[in-house]
C-alpha cells in the first residue's frame, strides 16, 4: 500500500504548534503576535485538510504496535465531513476566541490546548482502525481537559474531573467492546457496511450485542448519551465559552464518529438491525432526546441550558443512526453538520453576553436584544434552526430523520421516534425563544434612555454570523452537504 | 428553478421590501411610510394583472424551485389563490395606509413594519403553494413573523397573549409536521395534484392511518384559523395587537389555516362524508361557541374577534357540507368561498373602526368608550355596514354566503329525511340547521350590542368630551382605508350576481365544486325566510338576554354592561395550567434520569469508596518553598548589591512561593481525592500493562 506521507501534515502540525505556544516565552509575547500565530496555524491548518481530502483516498501506516495493531491513517468520505467540519469550526471558534480570551489569563496555556485538541481531532477524522481511533480519543480526552480546567477555580477544576470520568469511564467501556470485537476480526481497516468474519459471528452473536452495546455507550459517553451524559452539563458552564462551544459543537460529535465506525464501519448495520441492543440503542436516545430538552427547560443558567441542549440534540443524531436504515443515517449525518453550526453559535453568543455584560443567567437578559442586537439575531436564527422551522437547517435533519424512522420497520418506534423528536423540539422552542423574546421585547415600562450599546467587537460578531448564516443557507440550499452525504450513506447501505 | 417567476417574487419582494423599508427608516420614518405604502400596492397590482391575465388566458400558472430546503418549492395560480391573494394584498394596503396615523405615537415602528412586510410574503406564499411542504413552510415563517405584531405593545397582557399565540402556533406546527411525515410516508408525496390519485390508490388498511394523518395536518391549521378548542390565543391576541394587526390576523391569517383546511379536505379528502362529517361538527361547535363568547363580551375587539371565531365556524361549517355532498357540493363550495372572502372585508372595516375609537381613547371597554360614536355619522355608517353585513342582513354581502350555507344544511337534511344521508339522521341535521340559525341570531345580537353602545347611548360622564374634542378623530388616509372597504359591503349585497358570483366561479377549480344545478335566488321568500329567522332569534337574544342579564345598575345608577362569563372557564387558563403541570410531573422524571450516574458515584463515595480523611485542607509542607524562597531572597540581593546595582529588584520570593505551592497543593489534593483520579490511574496502568503485553507477546 502506498504510504501517502501529506496525511501527517494536519494531524502534527497543529500538535507542534500547540506545543510551541506552551513554551514559556510566550507569556512575555504582545497579544498581536500570539494572535498572528494562532490564527496562522488555525488557517495553515485549513489548507493542509483541504489538501489531504482532496484527491482520492489516502492511507498512511504510522506504525505497528503488534503484528495485528496498526495505527494507520485513511482519508474516506466520512472522515472528510468530520475533518472539514471540525477545522473550519475550529478556526472560526479561534477568531472569536481572540478577543474573549481577553479577559482570561493565561491565553497562551489555552490557545496551546486548542491547537494540540485540533491534531487529535484532525486524526481521530483520519483514524483508519478502530485502535487507532481509540488512541487519538484519548489524547482528545486528555487535551481537551485542560480547555475545562482553564479557569482553574475549584468549580472548574472539579467539573474538569467530572468530566474525566465520564470521558476515562466511557472510554474503557469502549475499549472493552473492542477487545472483544478483535476476536471477530474488528481491528482491521475501516470498510463502509462492515469488517467482521460473518462466520465467527454467527456463532456468538450475544456476545457481539455485548461488545456493541459497551461501544456504543462508551463512545456515547462523549456524545452525551444518557446515562453518561452527566458531564456536559458541568463542564460547560465552567469553561471558557469558545472551549464550551467546541466541547459541544464538535468535540461531541468525534464520539459520534466513534459510534459511526464501530458500528457502520467494523460491525456492519444488517448484523444488528433488529437485535435488542438496536431496541436499547434506540431507547437509550429517546429517553436523552426527551430529558435533555425537559431539563434544558428548566434550567435557568444559560450556557447550563445550552449544554443540555446538546445533550438532547446529539442524541437526535444517535436515534438516526439507531434506525440503521439510510434514510435516517443520512438524517443523522445532516444533524452532525447543522447541530455543529447551530450550538457553536449559541455558545459563542452566550459568550458574547457574558464577556460584555458579565450576565450568565437567562433572567437577567432581558432587552439583551436591545443593547447587542446583531448577537441576539444570531441567536435568534440559530434558536429557529435548532427547533427546526423551515426554511432554517434543523428542518431538513429532522425530516430525514422522521421518515426514516417511519420507514425503519422498528414496531412502536416507527412513530414513537417521531413524536419524541417533536416533543422535544416544542420544549427547544421553549428553552431557546425566551431568551430572543425577552431581548427583544423588553416590556412597555423599558427605559430607553438607559439603553447602552454593547455590541462586540467585529472579531466576536463576524464568526457567529458567518455561522449562523451557514445554518440558515444550508438549510435552504442543502444540495452540498447532502451529496456528501447521500455518498456515505450509499457506500455503507 | 423554472416556471412563471412572477409568482416567486409575489411571496419574495415584500420581504425585500421589509428590508428595505426597515433600513429606510433608520433614517427617515416618512420615506419608509411612503415605500411601505408603495411596496404594498405595488404587490396588490401585481395580483390583480396577474388574476386578470390568469383570466384571459384561462391557465393555471406555476413555479417550481426544484431543492429548495431539500423537498422543492412549488407554487401555483388559479382562480381562488389569485383572488385571495388579491383579497391579502387589499387588506395590507388598507391597513398599511391606516398604520401611519394609528401608530403614530407607538416606539418600535420600525420592527412592525418589518414584520407585517415579511408576513405578507408568507402569507401570499401560503396561498400560493402547490403542495404541503411549500404551504408549511410560508405557515410557519407567519407564525413567527406575526409574532411580533402581537406582542408589539410589551405591555404585561401583550406578552402573555403573544405568548400563548406562539405556544399554539408552535405546538400546531409541530402537530402538523407528524402529520406531514405520515402523509409523504403512506402516500410517497405532498404535491395537491397528487395527493387526491394518491389517496384513491390507497388500501382500505391504511385509509385509517390516511385519517390520522390527515387529522394531525389539520390541527396545526386549525390553530390557526381559531377552531374550537385550538381557539384560545384568539380572544386574547386580538384585543391587544394593534387594530391594523387584529385586521389583518383576523382576515387574513385566520384563513391561511382555512387554506390548509381546504387543502387537505379537497384533495386528500375530496367529497369523503366521514372528514367531512367531523370538520362539521367542529364547525357548529365552533361557529356557536364563539358566538356565545363574543355575547358575553364587553370588549369592543374581543367581541369582533369572538365574532371571527364564530365565523370561521360557519366557514367550516361550509367545508364539512362539501365533503358530506360528495359531487353535488356546489352550494357549500359557493357559499364556504363567499362567507370566507365576506368575513376578511368585514373584519377589516369592523377591526379600523375599532382601530379609530382605540388611538383616540385609548381604550376598548364599551362601558368607557360608550356613546364616542354619536355624533359621527361616517364612522358610525363604516361601522354599521361591516355589521350589518356580519349580521347577515338581506341586501349586504354576509347575507348571501349565509344564505347558501344555509341552504346546504337543507339540503342535506332533506337528503337525510329521504335515508339517503352517509351520517347523522333527519333530527340530527334539523338540530344543527337551528343552531346555525341561533348562532346567526346571536351575530346579530352582539353586534347590536356594540353598535348601540358605542354609536347609540350617550356616555354619562364624557359626552361632552367626546364630542367636542374629539372632532376630528381621523385623517384622510385613515378616512380612505375605512370607507373603501366599508362602501364594498353593501355593493356586494345588492348586485349579487354581478358582484359575489363571478368571485364563487373563480373557486370550483381549487374546491373541486361543480357548476350549480340551478341558479339561486337570494331574494325569493324561502331564502329570506331564514335570514328573517335570525334576525328575530336576534332581537329576541337582544333584548331577553343582554339588556336584562347582562347589563345592571352600576355604583352612579348608571346600567352598565357586566361580564357575566365566568372566571373558571377561560379555557387558555385551564390549558396553561394543565400543560404545566404535565411538566412538572415530567420534569420530574428526568430529573431522576439525569441524577442516576450521579447518584451512584456519590453514593459509592458516602459507603464503599469513602475518603479516609475529609477534614479541611491542611498546607503544612511548605518548608521547601520557604527554604527555596530564603535562597532566592539572598541570591537576588547578592545580584543586587552587584551586578543590578543601578537597578534593585525587591521581590518576596518567600511568600510567592508559599503561596504558588499553598495553590499547587490545594488542587491536588482536589485531584487526590476525586474517584476520576484512581480511574485515570488505573487507566494509564491497563494502558502501560496492555502495551508492555503487547510488546513481549
Amino acid at each position: 500500500m502506498e504510504q501517502d506521507f501529506l496525511l501527517l501534515l494536519p494531524v502534527f502540525f497543529p500538535m507542534a504548534a500547540g506545543l510551541l505556544m506552551l513554551l514559556p516565552f510566550w507569556k512575555k509575547a504582545g497579544r498581536g503576535g500570539k494572535r498572528l500565530f494562532v490564527a496562522s496555524s488555525l488557517a495553515l491548518e485549513l489548507v493542509f485538510t483541504i489538501l489531504c481530502l482532496t484527491g482520492g483516498e489516502r492511507t498512511l501506516v504510522l506504525g505497528q504496535l503488534a503484528d495485528s495493531l496498526q495505527i494507520c491513517f485513511q482519508v474516506d468520505l466520512l472522515s472528510r465531513i468530520f475533518a472539514l467540519l471540525s477545522v473550519s469550526m475550529w478556526l472560526l471558534v479561534g477568531i472569536f476566541a481572540f478577543r474573549y480570551m481577553d479577559h482570561e489569563n493565561h491565553e497562551e496555556r489555552f490557545f496551546g490546548f486548542y491547537l494540540i485538541v485540533e491534531g487529535a481531532l484532525a486524526a481521530l477524522s483520519f483514524a483508519g482502525n478502530l485502535i487507532s481511533f481509540y488512541l487519538f480519543f484519548e489524547v482528545m480526552t486528555l487535551t481537551s481537559l485542560f480547555l475545562v480546567f482553564h479557569e482553574g477555580t475549584r468549580p472548574a477544576i472539579l467539573a474538569g474531573l467530572k468530566y474525566l470520568f465520564y470521558s476515562v469511564a466511557g472510554a474503557f467501556m469502549a475499549l472493552f467492546g473492542i477487545f472483544f470485537l478483535s476476536g471477530f476480526g474488528g481491528l482491521g481497516n475501516f470498510m463502509p457496511g462492515g469488517i467482521l468474519d460473518g462466520g465467527a459471528v454467527s456463532d456468538q452473536p450475544g456476545l457481539l450485542f455485548a461488545s456493541a452495546f459497551f461501544l456504543i455507550v462508551g463512545f456515547g459517553a462523549k456524545a452525551g448519551m444518557f446515562p453518561m451524559h452527566g458531564w456536559l452539563p458541568t463542564a460547560h458552564p465552567e469553561a471558557p465559552a469558545p472551549a464550551s462551544a467546541v466541547l459541544s459543537g464538535v468535540i461531541t460529535k468525534m464520539g459520534v464518529l466513534g459510534i459511526i465506525r464501530a458500528v457502520y464501519y467494523v460491525i456492519g448495520p444488517d448484523l444488528l438491525r433488529g437485535s435488542w441492543f438496536q431496541t436499547v440503542w434506540i431507547i437509550l436516545a429517546l429517553i436523552t432526546v426527551f430529558m435533555g430538552s425537559m431539563l434544558a427547560y428548566r434550567e435557568k443558567l444559560l450556557k447550563k441550558r445550552l449544554a443540555y441542549s446538546t445533550v438532547s440534540q446529539v442524541s437526535y443524531i444517535l436515534f438516526g443512526l439507531a434506525l440503521m436504515n439510510q434514510t435516517a443515517f443520512m438524517g443523522a449525518m445532516l444533524h452532525v453538520v447543522f447541530h455543529s453550526l447551530v450550538k457553536n453559535v449559541l455558545f459563542l453568543a452566550a459568550g458574547a453576553v457574558i464577556y460584555q455584560t458579565g450576565k450568565t443567567r437567562v433572567s437577567e437578559l432581558s432587552a439583551i436584544g436591545k443593547e447587542m442586537p446583531v448577537t441576539i439575531w444570531c441567536f435568534a436564527f440559530a434558536s429557529l434552526a435548532l427547533i427546526g422551522i423551515p426554511p432554517a437547517s434543523g428542518f431538513m435533519s429532522k425530516w430525514y430523520l422522521a421518515q426514516g424512522a417511519l420507514a425503519s420497520g422498528t414496531g412502536a418506534f416507527t412513530w414513537f421516534g417521531p413524536v419524541v423528536l417533536l416533543a422535544s423540539a416544542l420544549l427547544t422552542a421553549g428553552y431557546l425563544l425566551p431568551v430572543v423574546i425577552h431581548g427583544f421585547f423588553p416590556g412597555a415600562d423599558y427605559n430607553y434612555s438607559a439603553l447602552k450599546k454593547q455590541e462586540p467587537s467585529l472579531l466576536m460578531t463576524i464568526p457567529m454570523a458567518l455561522m449562523a448564516a451557514g445554518a440558515l443557507i444550508f438549510g435552504m440550499f442543502p444540495d452540498v452537504i447532502l451529496n456528501a452525504v447521500t455518498a456515505v450513506a450509499g457506500g455503507i447501505f | 428553478m423554472s416556471g412563471n417567476g412572477f409568482l416567486f417574487f409575489l411571496t419574495v419582494w415584500p420581504m425585500e421590501a421589509a428590508l428595505l423599508a426597515y433600513i429606510i427608516g433608520r433614517f427617515s420614518k416618512k420615506g419608509r411610510d411612503l415605500f411601505a405604502d408603495g411596496a404594498v400596492v405595488l404587490e396588490f397590482a401585481l395580483v390583480l394583472a396577474l388574476l386578470l391575465s390568469g383570466l384571459l388566458s384561462a391557465g393555471a400558472s406555476e413555479f417550481w424551485w426544484e431543492g429548495f430546503c431539500g423537498l422543492g418549492l412549488h407554487l401555483e395560480l388559479d382562480g381562488f389563490r389569485a383572488l385571495y391573494g388579491l383579497i391579502a394584498a387589499f387588506m395590507w394596503v388598507m391597513t398599511t395606509i391606516f398604520s401611519r396615523e394609528y401608530l403614530a405615537h407607538y416606539r418600535n415602528r420600525n420592527r412592525y413594519y418589518l414584520f407585517v412586510l415579511l408576513t405578507l410574503g408568507a402569507v401570499m406564499g401560503v396561498f400560493l403553494s402547490a403542495d404541503l411542504f411549500t404551504a408549511f413552510l410560508f405557515f410557519e415563517v407567519m407564525s413567527f413573523t406575526s409574532y411580533v405584531w402581537v406582542a408589539h405593545d410589551e405591555k404585561e397582557g401583550a406578552m402573555r397573549a403573544a405568548g400563548t399565540y406562539l405556544a399554539v402556533a408552535v405546538i400546531g406546527g409541530m402537530v402538523t409536521l407528524m402529520g406531514l411525515f405520515l402523509l409523504s410516508h403512506t402516500l410517497g408525496t405532498l404535491e395537491f395534484s397528487g395527493l387526491l390519485s394518491a389517496c384513491r390508490t390507497v388500501g382500505a388498511g391504511e385509509k385509517r392511518a390516511l385519517y390520522l394523518a390527515g387529522g394531525l395536518t389539520a390541527f396545526g391549521f386549525a390553530a390557526k384559523a381559531g377552531v374550537f378548542p385550538l381557539h384560545i390565543w384568539l380572544p386574547k391576541a386580538h384585543p391587544v395587537a394593534p387594530a391594523p394587526a387584529s385586521a389583518l390576523l383576523s382576515g387574513i391569517l385566520t384563513k391561511t389555516g382555512i387554506f390548509g383546511l381546504l387543502a387537505i379536505s379537497c384533495n386528500i379528502f375530496r367529497y369523503d362524508p366521514f372528514w367531512g362529517m367531523a370538520i362539521f361538527v367542529f364547525g357548529v361547535l365552533t361557529m356557536f361557541g364563539g358566538a356565545l363568547l363574543a355575547v358575553f363580551s364587553v370588549d369592543l375587539k374581543r367581541t369582533l374577534a369572538c365574532s371571527s371565531m364564530s365565523q370561521i365556524g360557519f366557514i367550516l361549517v361550509g367545508i364539512g357540507l362539501q365533503g358530506l355532498l360528495g359531487e353535488e357540493n356546489a352550494l357549500a363550495v359557493r357559499g364556504t368561498l363567499l362567507h370566507m372572502v365576506n368575513h376578511s372585508l368585514i373584519k377589516l372595516v369592523l377591526f379600523l373602526v375599532a382601530g379609530v375609537i382605540y388611538m383616540n381613547l385609548h381604550k376598548l371597554n364599551l362601558n368607557e368608550i360608550r356613546g364616542f360614536g354619536r355624533k359621527k355619522p361616517l364612522l358610525a355608517f363604516c361601522f354599521l355596514m361591516g355589521a350589518l353585513g356580519i349580521g347577515g342582513i338581506p341586501l349586504w354581502n354576509g347575507y348571501i354566503s349565509k344564505t347558501l350555507l344555509h341552504e346546504s344544511i337543507v339540503e342535506y337534511g332533506a337528503l337525510a329525511a329521504k335515508g339517503l344521508s352517509v351520517c347523522g339522521t333527519a333530527a340530527f341535521w334539523k338540530g344543527a340547521e337551528w343552531i346555525f340559525l341561533i348562532s346567526g341570531g346571536m351575530t346579530v345580537a352582539y353586534m347590536t350590542k356594540l353598535f348601540v353602545a358605542v354609536f347609540v347611548e350617550r356616555n354619562q360622564e364624557r359626552q361632552e368630551e367626546f364630542e367636542q374634542k374629539y372632532k376630528s378623530y381621523w385623517n384622510l388616509e385613515s378616512k380612505f382605508a375605512v370607507v373603501v372597504p366599508a362602501l364594498l359591503l353593501p355593493v356586494m349585497g345588492m348586485i349579487p350576481g354581478l358582484t359575489m358570483e363571478p368571485v364563487a366561479k373563480l373557486g370550483e377549480g381549487f374546491f373541486g365544486g361543480g357548476p350549480l344545478a340551478h341558479p339561486v335566488r337570494y331574494f325569493s321568500l324561502e331564502n329570506l325566510s331564514g335570514g328573517l329567522i335570525s334576525i328575530a332569534i336576534g332581537a329576541l337574544i337582544y333584548f331577553g338576554v343582554i339588556r336584562t342579564i347582562l347589563m345592571r345598575k352600576g355604583e352612579k345608577g348608571i346600567r352598565e354592561y357586566v361580564d357575566r362569563w365566568p372566571a373558571w372557564l377561560d379555557l387558555e387558563r385551564m390549558i396553561r395550567g394543565i400543560g404545566k403541570g404535565l411538566l412538572e410531573v415530567l420534569a420530574v422524571l428526568c430529573r431522576v434520569l439525569d441524577r442516576t450516574v450521579d447518584g451512584m458515584v456519590v453514593f459509592a463515595r458516602k459507603t464503599t469508596h469513602r475518603q479516609l480523611k475529609e477534614d479541611k485542607i491542611h498546607v503544612a509542607r511548605n518548608r521547601l518553598a520557604y527554604a527555596m524562597g530564603c535562597f532566592l531572597e539572598w541570591g537576588s540581593e547578592v545580584l543586587n548589591k552587584t551586578v543590578r546595582r543601578k537597578h534593585p529588584v525587591e521581590k518576596a520570593y518567600v511568600r510567592r512561593l508559599m503561596e504558588f505551592e499553598e495553590k499547587t497543593v490545594r488542587t491536588n489534593r482536589i485531584i487526590d481525592e476525586s474517584l476520576s483520579f484512581a480511574l485515570l490511574l488505573v487507566c494509564i496502568g491497563l494502558i502501560v500493562v496492555l502495551l508492555y503485553l503487547l510488546w513481549l507477546r
